[in-house]
């Protein structure tokens, strides 16, 4: 469950940064492209995250406190540096609600948007295997990580919000989109590399092979989403191939969802043995 | 292998560093004097809301003692210690929120 909530939250609030993120490029870039109507998914994805970020907290309290109780809850709240970010969390993603309530502070959304998917950051496993009095360089490599992540991953959904309604600057959102994807993906595996650096220097033991299997999965789902997404860029974009590449960012946005969720699961795991 | 784990890691969400017991003195099986503390030095700073230590006497009793958790270490001050063989208990979470626990023995000679 524990693994669930922490999946959930990062699919949830990634999706929801790269689509305020990526419509909000859209906008200033190309504002001949009406504005996508988003407005249900978005709070739709801030009461998801809402919730899955509030079970996360509640379930990380009870493992650490090997009890679910109130007081374990509060203390995990309080007293825990993961804690306190939670609650800057909630207070981003309540601050992002009253703004689309009120229908202002484009940028702001982005910003807090950007705040609730990157804090986990802090407490992550990339900030803490960093060698001593480093963990900030390893929290900000892990930040990126996660905001070139979600701006993929909620890019490719606005795209499809676009296709379904026809629009018909389509093949100049999908220019502006690849630009911006292909220094997001660039991005996303050097910090990634970065990441894998620090944790693997100075570690001791053997991996563990469920940990391994679950790696391997989950690169092979980013390994499909790096294809697809050159084909898409290098071969169909040229033709004008519109089906095809809508259907394949759909797949691509399913297999992202996926590694996200295998993600969550890597985070709990024991990687060496 | 390392160039493997490397490459596969690549693009993962990186998951290491539970706070793992690194060192104690008394060391584990070790045969010591009566120390006048207990130190456990862990591999990543804890969280000391979750975190702690107690020591078993050799009947099995808890002992009393104070202890205090700060940094990545957990100080335990026990009374005055008898010959025979004790246990340490321990659990920790780092600031990744991940909970670890085990124990080791030493014994104390006259």
């Amino acid at each position: 469950m524990l693994v669930l909530a922490r999946g959930l939250y990062f699919a949830i609030s990634m999706l929801l940064f790269g689509l305020c993120a990526f419509t909000w490029l859209l906008r200033a870039r190309l504002p001949m492209i009406l504005p996508v109507r988003d407005q249900s998914l978005r709070w739709a994805l801030l009461l998801l995250a809402l919730a899955a970020g509030c079970a996360w907290l509640g379930l990380a309290a009870a493992d650490m406190a090997d009890a679910m109780d109130r007081q374990a809850v509060v203390s995990a709240a309080k007293d825990t540096r993961f804690g306190q970010f939670f609650l800057v969390r909630m207070a981003a993603l309540a601050g992002l609600g009253l703004l689309l309530a009120i229908r202002r502070g484009r940028a702001a959304i982005v910003l807090l948007s950007a705040l609730a998917l990157v804090l986990p950051a802090a407490t992550s496993h990339a900030a803490a295997a960093s060698p001593a009095g480093f963990a900030a360089v390893g929290a900000i490599t892990d930040g990126v990580h996660l905001l070139t992540a979600g701006f993929w991953i909620g890019g490719l959904a606005v795209l499809l919000l676009l296709w379904r309604r026809g629009e018909p600057n389509m093949p100049l959102a999908l220019s502006l989109f690849s630009d911006w994807a292909m220094v997001a993906v660039l991005l996303l595996v050097m910090t990634g590399l970065i990441n894998a650096a620090s944790i693997l220097l100075g570690q001791e033991g053997r991996m563990s092979a469920l940990y391994l299997s679950v790696l391997g999965a989950k690169l092979a789902l980013v390994t499909g989403m790096i294809g697809l997404a050159l084909v898409n860029r290098f071969r169909l974009m040229p033709k004008g191939g519109d089906t095809l590449i809508a259907r394949n960012a759909a797949i691509e946005l399913s297999l992202g969802l996926a590694a996200v969720l295998l993600a969550g699961l890597l985070g709990q795991l024991q990687p060496l043995s | 292998m390392k160039r493997l784990a490397l490459l596969m890691l690549l693009a993962a969400t990186p998951a290491f560093a539970h706070a793992k017991l690194t060192a104690s003195d008394p060391a584990a099986d070790a045969k010591v004097k009566t120390p006048k503390m207990i130190r456990l030095t862990f591999s990543e700073e804890l969280e000391p809301a979750f975190s702690g230590a107690s020591l078993i006497d050799p009947v099995g009793k808890t002992v009393p003692l104070a202890s205090s958790v700060a940094g990545s270490g957990i100080t335990l001050l026990p009374l005055a210690l008898k010959p025979g063989r004790y246990k340490v208990a321990w659990h920790s979470v780092g600031q990744d929120t991940h909970p670890m626990k085990g124990s080791f023995s030493f014994e104390i000679i006259p």
